[in-house]
Formats: structure tokens, C-alpha cells, sequence
């Protein structure tokens, strides 16, 4: 199999997160072949550097994590689209199914919602109410409280959950769904989960108003943890989720920059939640701030593979499996992944890009090119490599079975097809 | 729409056409003069408040976009227009009244608390960022109100994708002044406050929601006691101002009852001066050429509630010849005949007077003065 050598990956100095990709190489034209399997064999891609590891906590998993990682410019390449390298390291240990762990903490959360979200007018408190209807994936949540629980065995032992911290996996959903109905308005979509829209419904203003109700309920709901700093790193959040959409409404003519654009733009837009309410509830319980790290870093990892994953889907998913129609961003002139990556192949794709797909035909001829390039297995190769990161990252913390639901969870958000 | 309000209330004052205001011991010769001598007592014009977030990038980015809407009917280039001139003439009301509050307050009278950086003019710096945020609260909300439900939208009003984009851009830049209120509240390191506004602007919310419910015919919105009216006018145009006056009080680690008096002020302020602004179409002398006035206004809900549902319709078939929009002149005078004018009259001149009655609990004070002048003026319309 011969793929371009086009992804040049580096690590900064002192800081424990994947760096965005700085740059493409301008190495198109010089294909590599490589041996498929070769990518899993840890001997091949040089030594061992143990600088990364938390010392005395040896997980079998850094091995190939932070072989991969820690390499200067080192090259990568895909073996197939989703090797699931952590049932592979860890086919003897019994991975928990995170849902069915989270399940109990996450019990009642849609009606604790829902009695946040105070409001004498009824139809007001019918648009609130429209998306906890318990129908979500309630995947932040989920995230958050085994994320809250891994914390808590790491820094004293036990498990129990701190209510303080069950809030903050009520806010993470109320956060998400007000930042979904005004997406809709700013999209025009008339569906989201298979319901029909709140714009639809009840038009523009009020699914604005609506939106902004239950971020109010979600900051009062937050202030009364009463933890300024928990108060700050939530706040960062909504401030990340809009200059996340204004980044949408712009395309770099560089391609680098348009790459480093787009990875930085989903994070704000999706992994800057994720992150910042793992850190909060690991402030909840732990003052180490390398512990904030890891839980951050964890969020922001996984966040971000989540969404690559998204936009992948975007392009392999029926329509009716991700409750919108597929090519959805395409249409809404939006270049993801695998159009960025396929662009690297198919040059004729740029122009497309700054016009953002407006022209008549120009959606489905990126579509047509998308499809014949190898853009999909490339962003989902490079999900994988941020959901590695994310295992390296929670496997510092002490073992424990919400932290390993933590890391079979990267395994589901590469696997899902919905 | 601060900006609005002042110079209707200019208007107003410099007409001298009827003033029921009895307090003769404050004579400010005008709104403008109130506010202007106000401003100097807080240090700074309060126009360079929200300076930061105008000039980012995000904001450039919007305007450089609103251009695109010069020529359609979307709302958001009313607010924008209205925004820029609210700063040229220094008429951020709110921003004004939570600084004046602060410095009419002064510092806590507890134990002097250490982490209390030093004053500058006599306002803590929390005090002037949560100025700084009621303003930013206001202005997203100025926003998000006029947003356009598209179905209503006919071709007849013009391009539908203008409509779009307008929405769009008003969505986004609203979110992001909220955003940026939020990391702000953030940064004052106080939960209370945090909590307090946070439920100010769910209270806006919702007032803003059922705003424009009351339509002329509309017979299901049949709930317009005055006590609804102003339970309404206090979520849509008090809870902001009268929660960011308490939280100011909280800044300074002022006690429960300086903050329910900060609280009072704010509230009473406000209802006054919603009161007088939907006066204004009332108080011309002569009908000449009435403007269509919104069914919302004051003295319209508490006509409709003095002549009962069934004679205000017969009113308002008596105003509109079929097939042909309202006569507003002949419905100006039937309403001017009623008592609902002087009736919302003496409602903002009571609301005047409890706003002055809080504030003077307070220590007298520069900046007190300046709150009264503020409360008496909004009394004279």
C-alpha cells in the first residue's frame, strides 16, 4: 500500500499533549510503501523513551503510545483505518463497558435537568425541556463522571462521587445542548437526533432565547458549587465554544494554516467542553495540577478524536444513522478532515474550499474526490493517534475500573458508526 | 436603545411639558446634564467600557459583515447602528447607575479585608468589570432580541438570505458578548455574584420571550393587570439593573441590607424608566402625527385593562376602517381620554419615588446626589 508521506508530527518540549500538526511537509509525489503491519510493531519505530511516563507507574500501553509520540518528526503511517490498538495491549485485562459503568451516577440526570432549568412560562420551559428528553447519547456525562471517579480513586482512594461533581456533568450536557440550538439557528437544520429542530418548531428567537436560558441555569447551577476556579475553567468553555463557531465562518487560503485552523476550531468547538469539565471535577477532589493535566488532557484528546470521527462520519454514515443528512457539512461550506486531507491528493479541491462549496455541483465533486482519496482513513488515523494520546495521558493515573472504561471508551469513540 | 430612552427623555425635559415630579431639592436642567456630571463622578466615561470587546476580532469580523445587511430589513443593523452611537455619547446607563452605587456605597464598613485590592475613585476594579458586564449583558440581549423568525418572513420583505445571514451574524455576536460576560463574571472570583447575575440573565430571558405577546386583538393574552405588567416590565428592563446594583454591594462585602437597598434602586430605577419611555407617545400635546405605538406600552395595557377586553376591541374596530391599517391618531385620543396615561403616570412617579426613598438610606455622598438626580429625572416626563 502506498500512501504519501505527509504528516510530520512533533512534540513540544515540556508539554504533555499531542501538538496540533504544525505542518504539512511539501513532500507530496514521494510515496512510501511500508509494510502494513509494520505500524504495530514497537521495535520498528525506534527506542524507548520513558521520559514521558509518570515514573513508577509503568503502563503496558506507553510502550507504543509514547514511541509514537515522542519522536521528533518521525513519519506515521496507517495500517488500516481502525486498528484497536488498545484491545490489543490489553486483550487479558477485562475492560469495563463505560456506559454500563457510568449508568448508576448518570441515573435521574435528565429530570435533575430538567428541574435545573427553572421557568414559570410553559412554553419556554417546553423548549428547554425539547432536548433532555433522555434520547441523548448523554456521552459528556458519561465522560465526566468516570472521569470524576477515576480521579477520585487516584487522589484518596475512594470512589464515591461528590454531588459537586454530578453537577458538573449536568452542566457539561447543558452546556452542549444550549450550544447545539444555536448551532441549528446558525445552520438552518430542521433535525437533530431524528426530533425536529426548536427553530423549526417555534422559529429563530425563541430557540435563541431558549439557548440562552439554559446556559443561564447552567452558570447558576455552577456558581453554587461555589468554587471560583471551577467557575473559571467552565467559563473558558463558552467563550471556547463561540470563538470555535466564529472560526468556522472563515477558510485560510494556506494550507498548513488551514489544517492547524481546523484543529484548533475543534477543539474549541467540541473538545474545549470535554476537556475543561474532566479538569473541573479532578479540581473537585485533587489540588495536584498534574492531575488537572492529565484529566484535561484526557478530554481534550479524546474531544477532538470524537470529532474527527464526526466528521468522517459525515462522509461514510447513512443519512439516517447520524440524525442528519450525510455531506451535511459539505453543504453548510464547511472543509473537514478528510476534505483537508483529500485536498493533499486532489488539488482541485482548494478552490473549492475558499469558495466554500457554493458553486452548483462543487458538493458533490468534493464528495467524488473525498471518496476516491484516502482523506476518510487518514482523519481516522489520525483519531487514533489522539485517542493514544488520551490512553497515555489517563494511564498515569492509579488503576482503577473507571479509568479503565476511560481508556475502552477511546476504543468506542473510533468504533461507533453513529 | 439607552440611547433611545434618553433622548426621548431629553425631548421630554427640554419640552417642560408637563413635569409630576415633586422633588423641587433636585433640578437637573437635563437627562443629559444628570448623566454627564454623573460620569464624572465615577472617573471615567463609561462609553470605554466595552471598548475591549468591540475592538477584538470577532466584533471587526461581525461589523465587517452587518455592512452586508446595509439596504435589507434585519434588526441587527438597527442595534448596531444604535450600539456605536451609545458609545459616542456615553450613555451606558447601566454601567453608569452600578459605578455610582459603588462609589455611593463606598468601602465595607466590616474589618478592612486584605484581599480587597484599593479603590480607584472610589470603586473597587471588581466593581467597574461588573459595570463592564451589565453593559455586555445588555448589548447581547439588544441582539438577540431581533433576531428574525425566517417563516414570518415574506418575500415581499426582501431576500430571505439576507434574513439568514442577519440572524446568523446576531446570533453570533451576541453569543460572544455573553461569552465574554461570563468569563468575566468568572474573573471576579465570586460565586455569589456569579450566581446572582447568571439568574439576572435568565430573568431577561424570559421577559424577553413573551415580549410582543400582547397583540391588538389578541384576547388569549387577556392577563394585563398591572401587576403582570410590571411583574413583565421587571423581568425584561429591572431584574439586570437591580442584580448588578446587589452584586456590586457583594463585591464590596457589604452587608444583606445594603444589598436589598442596591437591589430596590436598581429595580424601581428601571421600572420608572420603562414607565416614561412608554409614555412618550402619550405626552405630545397635540396628535398631529401620532407614530404607531406598540399594543406593549404602558398606558395602552392599562387602557385595555380599565375599558375591559370587549370595549377595547369595539375601540379598536372604531380605529381601522376594514381592509386598512390602524388609525393611530384616532386611537391615540381614545386612549388619551382614559385614564391609562395618567395612570401610568403616577405608577412611574411612585416607582420614581421608592428608587429615591432606597438610595437615600445611603450615607449622602456625590455620587448619591447624582443617583437621586437619576431617579427624580426619570419621574419627569
Amino acid at each position: 500500500m502506498a500512501i504519501p508521506w505527509r504528516l510530520c508530527w512533533r512534540r513540544n518540549a515540556g508539554s504533555t499533549g499531542i501538538t496540533l500538526l504544525d505542518s504539512f511537509c511539501g513532500t507530496k509525489g514521494r510515496p512510501v510503501s511500508i509494510a502494513a503491519s509494520s505500524i504495530r510493531r514497537t521495535d520498528s519505530l525506534g527506542s524507548l523513551d520513558n521520559q514521558e511516563q509518570t515514573p513508577g507507574r509503568p503502563v503496558i500501553l506507553n510502550t507504543v503510545t509514547s514511541n509514537f509520540l515522542s519522536r521528533h518528526r518521525s513519519r506515521f503511517l496507517y495500517s488500516t483505518p481502525r486498528p484497536c490498538c488498545c484491545r490489543r495491549t490489553h486483550s487479558d485485562a477485562k475492560l469495563k463497558d463505560p456506559f454500563t459503568l457510568a449508568q448508576n451516577d448518570l441515573k435521574n440526570l435528565y429530570d435533575d435537568i430538567r428541574k435545573e432549568l427553572f421557568v414559570s412560562k410553559k412554553e419556554l420551559k417546553a423548549l428547554c425541556d425539547y432536548y433532555f428528553d433522555g434520547q441523548g447519547k448523554s456521552f459528556r456525562p458519561m465522560i465526566v463522571v468516570l472521569m470524576a471517579r477515576a480521579c477520585n480513586i487516584h487522589s484518596n482512594g475512594a470512589g464515591e462521587l461528590l454531588p459537586a461533581q454530578r453537577s458538573i456533568a449536568m452542566i457539561s450536557e447543558m452546556i452542549h445542548t444550549a450550544s447545539l440550538v444555536h448551532d441549528d439557528v446558525i445552520d438552518g437544520s430542521d433535525t437533530r437526533r431524528g426530533k425536529t429542530t426548536i427553530n423549526e418548531m417555534w422559529g429563530e428567537k425563541k430557540a435563541i432565547l431558549a439557548g440562552d436560558f439554559i446556559l443561564s441555569a447552567a452558570s447558576m447551577a455552577l456558581a453554587r458549587i461555589g468554587n471560583n476556579t471551577v467557575v473559571s475553567v467552565l467559563s473558558q468553555v463558552i467563550e471556547d465554544l463561540v470563538r470555535g463557531e466564529f472560526m468556522q465562518l472563515g477558510s485560510k487560503e494556506n494550507e498548513n494554516e488551514r489544517f492547524k485552523h481546523y484543529l484548533e476550531k475543534t477543539f474549541k468547538k467540541t473538545a474545549s467542553l470535554i476537556a475543561n469539565s474532566c479538569k473541573a471535577v479532578s479540581i473537585l477532589v485533587n489540588s495536584d495540577p498534574e492531575v488537572h493535566e492529565i484529566a484535561f488532557q484526557y478530554g481534550k484528546n479524546v474531544g477532538i478524536a470524537f470529532q474527527l470521527v464526526d466528521d468522517v462520519l459525515d462522509f461514510t454514515s447513512c443519512a439516517n444513522q447520524l440524525g442528519k443528512p450525510s455531506a451535511a457539512d459539505l453543504r453548510l461550506g464547511l472543509a473537514t478532515g478528510p476534505v483537508l486531507f483529500a485536498c493533499e491528493q486532489f488539488p482541485e479541491l482548494h478552490s473549492m474550499i475558499m469558495r466554500r462549496f457554493s458553486t452548483n455541483g462543487d458538493v458533490d465533486r468534493a464528495w467524488q474526490y473525498v471518496v476516491e482519496s484516502d482523506g476518510v482513513e487518514q482523519t481516522n488515523y489520525l483519531a487514533q493517534r489522539y485517542c493514544q494520546e488520551a490512553i497515555r495521558q489517563i494511564s498515569r493515573l492509579q488503576a482503577s475500573p473507571e479509568r479503565d472504561a476511560l481508556i475502552r471508551l477511546t476504543e468506542l469513540v473510533l468504533t461507533r458508526d453513529k | 436603545m439607552a440611547v433611545m430612552w434618553s433622548r426621548l427623555s431629553c425631548i421630554g425635559l427640554r419640552r417642560g411639558i408637563r413635569s409630576i415630579s415633586l422633588f423641587s431639592n433636585t433640578s437637573p436642567s437635563s437627562w443629559t446634564k444628570v448623566v454627564s456630571d454623573a460620569e464624572k463622578i465615577v472617573g471615567y466615561p463609561t462609553s470605554f467600557m466595552s471598548l475591549r470587546c468591540l475592538l477584538s476580532d470577532e466584533l471587526s469580523n461581525v461589523a465587517m459583515h452587518v455592512r452586508k445587511l446595509v439596504g435589507t430589513k434585519h434588526p441587527l443593523l438597527n442595534t448596531a447602528r444604535g450600539f456605536v452611537y451609545d458609545s459616542k455619547n456615553n450613555l451606558q446607563m447601566r454601567g453608569l447607575v452600578v459605578l455610582l452605587m459603588s462609589k455611593a456605597a463606598g468601602p465595607s464598613r466590616s474589618i478592612p479585608d486584605p484581599q480587597l485590592p484599593d479603590m480607584v475613585s472610589g470603586i473597587y476594579p471588581s466593581q467597574r468589570n461588573l459595570a463592564e458586564i451589565t453593559e455586555l449583558i445588555h448589548t447581547a440581549f439588544l441582539v438577540h432580541r431581533g433576531i428574525v423568525n425566517l417563516k414570518d418572513w415574506t418575500n415581499a420583505d426582501g431576500p430571505l438570505k439576507d434574513m439568514q445571514f442577519g440572524n446568523k451574524m446576531a446570533v453570533l455576536s451576541g453569543d460572544f458578548l455573553l461569552a465574554n460576560a461570563c468569563t468575566g463574571l468568572a474573573q471576579l472570583n465570586n460565586t455569589k455574584v456569579v450566581e446572582v447575575i447568571s439568574s439576572a440573565i435568565g430573568d431577561l430571558v424570559q421577559g424577553i420571550y413573551t415580549e410582543g405577546s400582547h397583540s391588538a386583538e389578541d384576547s388569549s393574552n387577556a392577563d394585563v393587570s398591572l401587576a403582570s405588567w410590571e411583574d413583565q416590565a421587571f423581568l425584561s428592563h429591572g431584574a439586570l439593573l437591580a442584580k448588578s446594583c446587589q452584586a456590586a454591594m457583594e463585591l464590596a462585602k457589604h452587608n444583606m441590607d445594603a444589598q436589598m437597598l442596591a437591589y430596590q434602586y436598581g429595580k424601581h430605577l428601571s421600572l420608572g424608566h420603562k414607565l416614561n419611555s412608554d409614555l412618550q407617545p402619550f405626552v405630545k400635546s397635540s396628535a398631529a402625527e401620532p407614530l404607531p405605538f406598540s399594543m406593549d406600552l404602558a398606558p395602552v395595557v392599562f387602557h385595555r385593562q380599565i375599558v375591559g377586553q370587549e370595549k377595547w376591541l369595539q375601540q379598536l374596530q372604531q380605529a381601522r376602517s376594514i381592509g386598512r391599517p390602524i388609525d393611530y391618531t384616532k386611537l391615540w385620543l381614545t386612549i388619551k381620554t382614559e385614564k391609562g396615561v395618567s395612570q401610568a403616570m403616577d405608577l412611574c412617579s411612585y416607582h420614581g419615588n421608592k428608587a429615591l426613598e432606597a438610595i437615600r438610606r445611603f450615607p449622602p455622598s456625590e455620587a448619591r446626589s447624582a443617583l437621586e438626580n437619576i431617579a427624580s429625572a426619570v419621574t419627569k416626563i
